[in-house]
């Protein structure tokens, strides 16, 4: 279980997310809907630590305060990020990025399984493991992301745009592929704008606008919802 | 016959060239620390062996063992004590490349300086091995053969070290993306610290293996820390095959100027063989251009 609580961002005068609050539980999806610019990824960003946040703010994995840990750190308590942009080592082959998924202590035990696990959710990867993952396709390369992200065998599973720039077909594998993961017990926290992809496979949503949260509910909720069909389905449904 | 006896001088010159390269590759790819007293490396080891193969009969090869860590642990405090404050308040890679070009710029007087007084501006050699070996009809000394074989293995184990293992997976990881590398709980600092500390022992290595067969001085660190800065960027950063291949070439056109042409010319040819790389390839042989 993963609770927030007061989180905020600032670059300099700019607060790129104020005061924020959610909480996402094992075993579900949990979207996190805005346009550009709303603080999306500064919130992910700054749970997985790799942004610092203001002061005052608190982050629990179950239970425990992770806002002090290093990146490295957050990684070994449970928490995984798979960053926008995907954040994989290009130079180095697709096997070594899962590898390298697997490099906390809290995943060597399970790493045999997790591979087996990742190339059945992906079994494209496991035709390339010897393959720089630089010189695959946008959507492999996603795969390559979330699998290294599996490999540190999280509790909670971050993802900051994972449909970006990528064709519908693939698109539609991928948001397949993290139902799979939901039910292996993996609560994840899902940052789109394409949202009606997400709210089709979330359980529950939070809408972010400005740096704040604006409104949360069930998936199915917000779905119906006409301000939400408005803001969020309207143009911004490309998919 | 000539021409046999020049490839192999500068085979043994070039290895060392790459060995030393390789070190400041560590320090500059992955800690990104620009070190412009890594050369001051070089003359320290070479004294060192010198001090104990005279004083204390120990040969160059048990120095090895005695010089590469406590080349390691000084690096290492270096890194912790006086980079490290550097590395945290940098916003940005550029920004720790600039602070950090300062920052060994002035190491490199304090350690020159210390060197100075310990051994005043006079070249230093001895002999070990000092004996000729014939190899097909050419001469040459035991000792450069011993250094090359030494610039070989030293190389290798590092290569496999860097490609066959997680940790050193790890390094290389952290050399690509930092910031991704903490997304798979990789400790980036420490990272960094060890990768510049292994980069001071390799170019200690390279300072034994030069001075069982070169002259020197206090004053000619300098001279490694330019060598050392054209292999990696000619190789291309973070290469190592460009290591090797660009240290090879440099030794070999640097041999054979100084056996046709003219001794005095070799540090033109350097710089001519450099600039004639780059026009052709700014991000050097092996280097991926930036995206």
């Amino acid at each position: 279980m993963l609770e927030i609580a007061r989180v905020s961002v600032a670059y300099g005068q700019h607060r790129a997310v104020d005061d924020v609050a959610l909480r996402v539980a094992k075993g579900e999806i949990v979207v996190v809907l805005g346009a550009n610019g709303s603080g999306k990824s500064s919130l992910l960003k700054t749970i997985a630590r790799v942004l610092p946040s203001a002061p005052g703010g608190s982050v629990r994995l179950a239970g425990r305060e992770i806002a002090d840990l290093p990146p490295h750190a957050v990684v070994e308590a449970g928490l995984a990020l798979v960053p926008e942009g995907r954040g994989i080592f290009g130079e180095l082959t697709v096997r070594e990025n899962l590898m390298l998924g697997a490099f906390a202590r809290r995943a060597r035990a399970g790493e045999a399984a997790n591979l087996a696990r990742v190339l059945a959710l992906f079994p494209r990867l496991g035709e390339r493991l010897g393959q720089a993952a630089r010189t695959m396709s946008g959507g492999e390369q996603q795969m390559v992301a979330i699998g290294r992200a599996l490999m540190s065998a999280p509790d909670i599973l971050l993802l900051d745009e994972p449909s970006l720039g990528l064709a519908p077909l693939i698109c539609g594998e991928l948001f397949r592929a993290l139902t799979r993961i939901r039910e292996g017990g993996i609560g994840i926290l899902l940052v789109e704008q394409n949202a009606k992809r997400s709210l089709a496979i979330a359980d529950r949503g939070y809408l972010m606008a400005q740096g704040r949260l604006v409104g949360e509910g069930d998936a199915a909720r917000l779905r119906a919802d006409p301000a939400v069909q408005r803001a969020y389905l309207g143009h911004f449904d490309a998919a | 016959m000539i021409l046999l006896e020049a490839t192999l001088a500068g085979l043994v010159l070039g290895g060392m060239y790459a060995l030393v390269a390789l070190g400041l590759n560590l320090q500059y790819g992955v800690a990104r620390i620009m070190n412009l007293a890594y050369g001051e490396g070089v003359i320290v080891a070479a004294f060192a062996a010198w001090w104990l193969y005279t004083a204390g009969g120990i040969n160059p090869i048990f120095g090895l063992a005695l010089i590469l860590p406590a080349a390691f642990a000084v690096n290492w405090l270096i890194y912790r004590l006086a980079l490290t404050p550097l590395v945290r308040r940098a916003k940005l890679r550029e920004q720790l490349e600039v602070d950090s070009i300062l920052a060994t710029f002035g190491l490199l007087f304090v350690v020159q300086g210390l060197m100075l007084v310990a051994f005043g501006g006079a070249y230093y050699s001895y002999g070990f091995l000092s004996v000729p070996v014939v190899i097909a009809d050419v001469t040459i000394a035991a000792n450069r053969l011993l250094a090359l074989g030494f610039a070989l293995v030293l190389g290798l184990a590092l290569y496999l070290a860097l490609t066959r293992t997680r940790i050193g997976t790890a390094v290389r990881a952290v050399a690509v993306d930092p910031v991704a590398a903490g997304l798979v709980a990789i400790d980036v600092r420490q990272v960094a610290a060890a990768s510049f500390a292994l980069g001071g022992a390799l170019v200690a290595a390279g300072g034994v293996l030069v001075s069982m067969f070169l002259t020197f001085n206090a004053n000619i660190g300098v001279v490694f820390t330019m060598k050392a800065l054209i292999v990696v960027i000619m190789g291309g950063v973070g290469n190592l095959l460009g290591c090797l291949v660009a240290g090879l070439i440099l030794g070999l056109t640097e041999t054979f100027v100084a056996t046709w042409v003219d001794p005095g010319l070799t540090l033109a040819a350097t710089y001519a063989i450099f600039l004639a790389i780059l026009l052709v390839r700014p991000q050097g042989l092996f280097g991926r251009a930036a995206r």
